[in-house]
C-alpha cells in the first residue's frame, strides 16, 4: 500500500494512460521531467550514479537490520546502538552501526515472490516476471538515460553476479559482468604471447576480412558488429580499465574493505563510479540460510559490514556520496519462524532494505515490522515504490517509458511512486 | 514419393516469384556451393563443415549434391544433437527449478529426433507427459550439456538410486516440472510454441486488440491444474531430488487454495476455440488432441513457420510465434501451402527441412544485388529478397570454433584431460555469453563487449589457433606444400572456401613479412584466472586447471615468427564477421 493512498494512485494511472498515448513509440523526453506526475519530489541536483550490493539468497533481516533480540523469532544475536538514535542494528555489524547517521533503513519492504527466481527479476528490475516481455534492469534504464554511449568504459557494470539484463533497451544498455574483483577483467587484455604490436597486425588481417565481407553483403550488421569490436578495443587501452586493478591501492585502504572478493568489489565499485560507470551491481552470495542460518548469517556479516562501511566512508570522503546512491538488499527476508535446521525460510512479506547516498536521509528508518518481524505495521513499502524513489534519486522520471518489441510501453517502474520521507530535506 | 508429392521446392518458388513480382522484388544472384555448404551445415546440424567435405563438395559435378548433402546432414547423429538443442532452448529456456534433470529431457529429445517422430506426436508426448522426471543420482557438474554428454550425470535408463519405486522415468516431463508451481505460465509457453498465439497478454486483462478474454486464458490454463507433481526424494539430502508427475483427475487441492491460482483451477477446461476439454481421464489429453488436430488452424502454421524462420531468418510472421490476423503475414499462400502439405505428408519435420532447403530463397545469396535496394529496407526484407545475415547462436559458434581449431583433438593429445568436461565448460560460458533473444526481428546487430573480448583474447580462440604439437595449425604447417597452399587450408577450416586471389596474395606477403616479437616469451605472465561464478544464474563455472590456458602457454614461448603470422591469419578468420555470421 502506498503511503500515498489511493486517490494519489489514481491520479498516476491517468497520467500513464495520457502519457503511454501521446509519446507512443518514444522516451519520454528528459525535458518532460519538470513537469510530470513527480515532480514535486524530483531532486534540484540528482545523483549521477548507483551503486548496488546485492545479497543474493534473501538475507534474514531479523538478523541484519531489523533486529528483534529476546523474542523467540530473534535468534540468539544481540542488537546494538549506533551512531543514529533511531537505528539499531545486528550486534555483528558494529562498523555500520559507526556510519548510521549516513544511512537510511526500509523496514516496511513487502512483495509477493517468494522464489528466488522471480523475486531477483522483481528487485533487479522493479517487476514480476512476465512472459511477454523482458523488462530493463534498473542499472539499464540508468545506462541508457545517463550513459554515453560512446564512452570507453560501460555505464553498466555487474561484479560477482550477473544482475539482471538490458531487455527492451538492448544489450547495449546490459551489464558488463566482470567475474573476478580486484584484477582487470577476464579477456579485456591481451592473450599470453600477443602485445600491443602483434594485436595489431592480427588486427590488420582481420580488417582486410572485414572490409572484403562488408563490400559483399552490403549490411549494416556487419557495421554493427565492428562497433562491438571497436567498444571492445577501446575498453582494452582505456585508462578506466585499471579502475578495476586493486593493486595500486594502499594496504590499509584494502584492508578497510576486509579481505573478501565481496570487499573488493565494493572497493572496485567506488574506483569505478569515479571513472564515470553509472551503474555497479556488486554481490554477495550465500544467504539462502535453510539450514544453519545463524553461523551462516555470522559469517557473511563479517564480510557485508567492513565492505559497506568502508564504502561509505571512502564515498564520503571523496565528496561523492551525495552524487552516488547505494542501495543494499537481497530478494526477500527470512521467516521469523526458525526450522529445525537452526535456518530460516524465504519470506516476503516484510523485510528490510539498506538506502545511502544519493539524497537519501541519513539515520532514519521508515516503517516497522510487528514484535516478530512477521508483518509490516506501518510504512509498508512496495517494490516499486523502492525503485521509483531510487529512479527519481537518479534523475529518472519513474512514470518514462520505453517501448517493448509487442508494440506495449514499458515503464521505467511498474507505477511505483517515490517515497517522500526517504529522501533528504534540501 | 511421397503420397503429397504435389509440393516441391519449385512449386514454392513459383508462389514466391509471384510475390517477388507484386513487390517490385528482384532477388539476389543464387549463393555458391561454398557458401550453401556451410549454411545448410549450419541451420541444419549447427556448426561448419569440416575442411574435406569443402573441398569434395566442391569437386563434386553431380547436379544433385545439394539435395544429397541435406540428406546426409538429416541422417547424420549430429541432426538428433542439434535439434535436441535448439528444442531445449526454447523449451526449458534458462529455468533455474532445481529439479529439472536437463539430461533426462534431453535424452528424451534426441530419441525422438533420432526416430524423426511425426511433430504431432512430439507435441502430444510432451502436453500429456506422466513419470518421473530424473534417475536421481548425483548432478552432474563436469559432464555434457549435448545430448549424449557424458552421461549427464541422471540419464533415463540409468540404475538410479530408488528407480525401482513408484512410476517409470520419463525424460520429458521435465518441461512440466518446470511450471510446477506455476502451471498457468505453462499453459501460456504451450500456445505460444505450439500454436504461436500469445494468449498470455490475457492472464492479466482482456487482450487490446485480439479477441482473447481472460476467461479464454483461465479455461486454456486450467487444463493443467489437474496434474501433480511429487518429490519422492523429499527428506533427502544433496543430489537431485526426483518428481514423479502424476495426472490426478481433479483439480489440485494446493491451487485451489492458491489465491492467484483459483481463478485458473475453479475454470472449466476449454480450449482457445471454445471446445469443452473436461471430457476424458484428464484435460491435458483432450487438449494435445485439440491441438495437434488437422483442424487445429494454427499447429501446422505454427512449427512450419517457426522452420521457416529459423531457415530464412525470418518467419511469414514475425517474431516467429506471434500469429494473429493484426500480425502481417508474408507469402501467406506459401505459409498455408507449406502447413497443409506438412499436415498430409505427416507431420515430417525432415521432409520439411528438405522442402525448405531446396527453395530458391533458400539458396539466394546473402550479397547485395549491385544497384539494388538497401538491405535494411524492411518493407522489401520481409520477402527474403536476399538471404539474411543471422549471428551464430551459442551452440553453433561453440560448435564452429571446435571444429575450426580442432583444439578437442589437440586436448586429448595432451594426455589427461577430460575433454568432455571442457566443452561443457565452454558450452555454459557460451551460452552465458552469447546467448540473444533471436525470437525477434532483428535488422541492427546486437553484441556485447564480452562476447568480442572472449573472441579477441579468450582461450578458446587463443589456445584453438596455437601452433602447438597436435594442433590443426601444426599439422597445416607440417604439410609439405607452398604458403598459398597452407593459407587456403586455413580458410577451409575456417570459412569453408579458398580465399580469392586477392585474399591469398595479402596473407602470402602477410606471413613473410618480419613478424614483431613485441612479447619477450620469458616474460609471459598470464592474469590470475578466478575461481568463477559456480552455482550462480547461468554462470559459467571455470574452476579447475585450465588446459586451454595451458595449450596458450606453451604456444607463447615458441618463437618462430613465420609460424606466429600463421596464427595471426587464423586468429583473424576465427574473429571475422564471415565466421561469425550465418550467410
Amino acid at each position: 500500500m502506498s503511503p500515498h493512498g489511493d486517490e494519489a494512485a489514481l491520479d498516476r494511472r491517468r497520467f500513464l494512460a495520457a502519457s503511454a498515448a501521446s509519446f507512443f513509440g518514444l522516451l519520454v523526453s528528459q525535458a518532460l521531467r519538470t513537469r510530470d506526475a513527480h515532480a514535486d519530489t524530483a531532486p534540484a541536483a540528482p545523483a549521477t550514479a548507483c551503486i548496488v550490493l546485492w545479497l543474493n539468497g534473501g538475507p534474514s533481516h531479523l538478523d541484519t537490520f531489523d533486529p528483534k533480540p529476546g523474542t523467540p523469532s530473534g535468534g540468539p544475536f544481540k542488537a546494538i546502538k549506533t551512531r543514529a538514535p533511531s537505528i539499531q542494528l545486528s550486534q555483528h555489524l558494529p562498523r555500520l552501526a559507526e556510519t548510521a547517521d549516513k544511512i537510511a533503513l526500509v523496514r516496511g519492504m513487502s512483495s509477493r515472490e517468494g522464489s528466488h527466481q522471480r523475486a531477483r527479476y522483481l528487485l533487479h528490475t522493479g517487476y514480476a516476471p512476465n512472459p511477454t516481455v523482458v523488462h530493463p534492469a534498473l542499472g539499464a534504464w540508468v545506462s541508457s538515460k545517463l550513459g554515453d554511449p560512446n564512452g570507453d568504459i560501460p555505464a553498466f557494470v555487474s561484479i560477482g553476479g550477473p544482475s539482471a539484463a538490458g531487455g527492451i533497451l538492448g544489450v547495449q544498455n546490459g551489464p558488463f559482468v566482470v567475474l573476478q574483483p580486484g584484477v582487470v577483467p577476464e579477456n579485456a587484455s591481451h592473450a599470453p604471447g600477443v602485445g600491443d604490436a602483434r594485436f595489431a597486425r592480427r588486427k590488420a588481417g582481420l580488417e582486410m576480412l572485414e572490409s572484403r565481407f562488408a563490400s559483399e553483403t552490403g549490411d549494416t550488421k556487419v557495421e554493427g558488429r565492428e562497433q562491438v569490436y571497436a567498444k571492445a578495443e577501446r575498453l582494452m587501452a582505456s585508462p578506466h580499465i585499471q579502475a578495476f586493478d586493486l593493486s595500486d591501492e594502499p594496504a590499509a585502504a584494502r584492508a578497510a574493505y576486509g579481505d573478501s572478493d565481496f570487499g573488493r568489489g565494493c572497493m572496485t565499485a567506488r574506483r569505478l563510479v569515479e571513472s564515470g560507470v553509472k551503474f555497479v551491481e556488486v554481490q554477495l552470495d550465500g544467504w539462502d540460510t535453510h539450514k544453519d542460518n545463524f553461523n551462516r548469517t555470522t559469517a557473511l556479516m563479517g564480510q557485508l559490514d567492513p565492505a559497506v562501511s568502508a564504502l561509505i566512508h571512502d564515498l564520503d570522503q571523496r565528496k561523492l556520496l551525495g552524487k552516488t546512491l547505494l542501495v543494499c538488499l537481497g530478494e526477500f527476508g527470512r521467516t521469523p519462524k526458525i526450522n529445525g535446521n537452526e535456518g530460516r525460510d524465504h519470506f516476503p512479506d516484510a523485510w528490510s532494505a539498506l538506502l545511502a547516498g544519493g539524497g537519501m536521509r541519513g539515520g532514519y528508518v521508515h516503517g516497522q515490522t510487528n514484535e516478530d518481524g512477521s508483518k509490516v505495521v506501518s510504512g509498508s513499502v512496495t517494490v516499486p515504490n523502492l525503485f521509483a524513489t531510487a529512479a527519481t534519486q537518479l534523475g529518472l522520471n519513474p512514470d518514462a517509458s520505453a517501448m517493448s518489441p509487442i508494440g506495449r510501453p514499458i515503464g521505467v517502474t511498474d507505477n511505483g511512486a517515490p517515497v517522500k520521507e526517504l529522501v533528504a530535506k534540501a | 514419393m511421397d503420397a503429397d508429392a504435389g509440393l516441391t521446392g519449385a512449386k514454392i518458388d513459383e508462389m514466391i516469384r509471384a510475390e517477388w513480382a507484386k513487390s517490385g522484388i528482384v532477388p539476389t544472384a543464387p549463393v555458391d556451393d561454398a557458401r550453401f555448404l556451410r549454411r545448410v551445415y549450419l541451420d541444419v546440424v549447427g556448426t561448419i563443415p569440416p575442411p574435406e567435405v569443402a573441398k569434395s563438395f566442391a569437386l563434386d559435378r553431380t547436379p544433385d549434391k545439394r539435395a544429397r548433402i541435406v540428406d546426409t546432414l538429416l541422417a547424420s547423429p549430429a541432426y538428433a544433437e542439434h535439434w535436441t538443442t535448439y528444442w531445449t532452448d526454447a523449451l526449458l529456456g534458462q529455468a533455474q527449478e532445481p529439479a529439472i534433470d536437463e539430461g533426462a529431457f534431453q535424452k528424451w529429445l534426441s530419441g525422438r529426433f533420432a526416430a524423426n517422430a511425426p511433430w504431432n506426436q512430439i507435441v502430444t508426448e510432451l502436453l500429456t507427459a506422466q513419470g518421473v522426471n530424473s534417475t536421481g543420482g548425483p548432478r552432474y557438474g563436469g559432464n555434457g550439456g549435448g545430448a549424449d554428454g557424458g552421461g549427464g550425470g541422471t540419464m533415463a535408463g540409468e540404475p538410479g538410486a530408488g528407480a525401482s519405486e513408484g512410476a517409470p522415468v520419463n525424460g520429458a516431463v521435465n518441461w512440466f516440472v518446470k511450471y510446477k508451481d506455476t502451471p498457468q505460465d505453462l499453459a501460456g509457453s504451450a500456445s505460444r510454441i505450439f500454436l504461436g498465439v500469445q494468449i498470455q497478454c490475457a492472464q492479466c486483462h482482456d487482450h487490446k486488440t485480439e479477441k482473447w478474454k481472460q476467461e479464454d486464458f483461465r479455461g486454456f490454463a486450467s487444463c493443467f491444474m489437474r496434474t501433480r507433481t511429487e518429490g519422492l526424494d523429499k527428506d533427502k539430502m544433496g543430489g537431485r531430488k526426483r518428481i514423479d508427475v502424476v495426472d490426478i483427475g481433479r483439480p489440485l487441492p494446493r491451487f485451489l487454495k492458491n489465491p492467484e491460482l483459483a481463478v485458473f483451477t475453479q475454470a472449466a477446461p476449454r480450449a482457445l476455440d471454445g471446445s469443452d476439454l473436461s471430457k476424458g481421464p484428464d484435460p491435458r489429453q483432450a487438449l494435445a488432441a485439440w491441438m495437434t488436430s488437422p483442424q487445429n488452424p494454427w499447429f501446422s502454421k505454427a512449427i512450419v513457420n517457426r522452420m521457416w524462420g529459423h531457415f530464412l531468418g525470418r518467419g511469414f510472421v514475425d517474431p516467429i510465434d506471434d500469429i494473429r490476423p493484426s500480425n502481417e503475414t508474408s507469402a501467406p499462400e506459401v505459409l498455408a501451402n507449406l502447413s497443409s502439405n506438412f499436415q498430409a505428408g505427416g507431420y515430417d519435420l525432415k521432409r520439411l527441412i528438405r522442402l525448405i532447403t531446396a527453395t530458391q530463397a533458400y539458396q539466394l545469396s546473402s550479397a547485395a544485388r549491385a544497384g539494388g535496394p538497401k538491405v535494411t529496407d524492411a518493407q522489401q526484407d520481409k520477402l527474403w529478397p536476399r538471404f539474411r545475415l543471422e549471428p551464430l547462436g551459442p551452440e553453433e559458434l561453440l560448435n564452429a570454433l571446435m571444429d575450426a581449431t580442432g583444439v578437442e583433438a589437440t586436448l586429448r593429445a595432451t594426455g589427461k584431460v577430460d575433454v568432455q568436461r571442457i566443452r561443457y565448460m565452454l558450452f555454459t560460458a557460451y551460452s552465458y555469453l552469447f546467448d540473444v533473444d533471436e525470437e525477434f526481428d532483428q535488422t541492427d546487430f546486437e553484441g556485447t563487449i564480452s562476447q568480442a573480448l572472449a573472441l579477441l583474447n579468450g582461450r578458446l580462440v587463443g589456445g584453438g589457433t596455437s601452433d602447438v604439437p597436435g594442433s590443426a595449425l601444426d599439422s597445416i604447417l607440417a604439410r609439405p606444400g607452398s604458403d598459398q597452399d597452407k593459407i587456403e587450408a586455413l580458410y577451409l577450416r575456417a570459412v569453408s572456401r579458398p580465399p580469392t586471389a586477392l585474399e591469398s596474395e595479402y596473407f602470402v606477403r602477410y606471413v613473410n613479412e618480419p613478424h614483431p616479437a613485441d612479447v619477450d616469451p620469458a616474460a609471459i605472465v598470464r592474469p590470475v584466472r578466478g575461481p568463477g561464478m559456480a552455482g550462480k544464474k547461468g554462470a559459467p563455472n571455470l574452476a579447475g586447471p585450465d588446459p586451454l590456458g595451458r595449450l596458450e602457454m606453451r604456444d607463447a614461448r615458441t618463437t618462430n615468427p613465420k609460424h606466429r603470422a600463421f596464427e595471426d591469419v587464423f586468429w583473424a578468420l576465427l574473429n571475422s564477421s564471415e565466421f561469425a555470421f550465418n550467410h
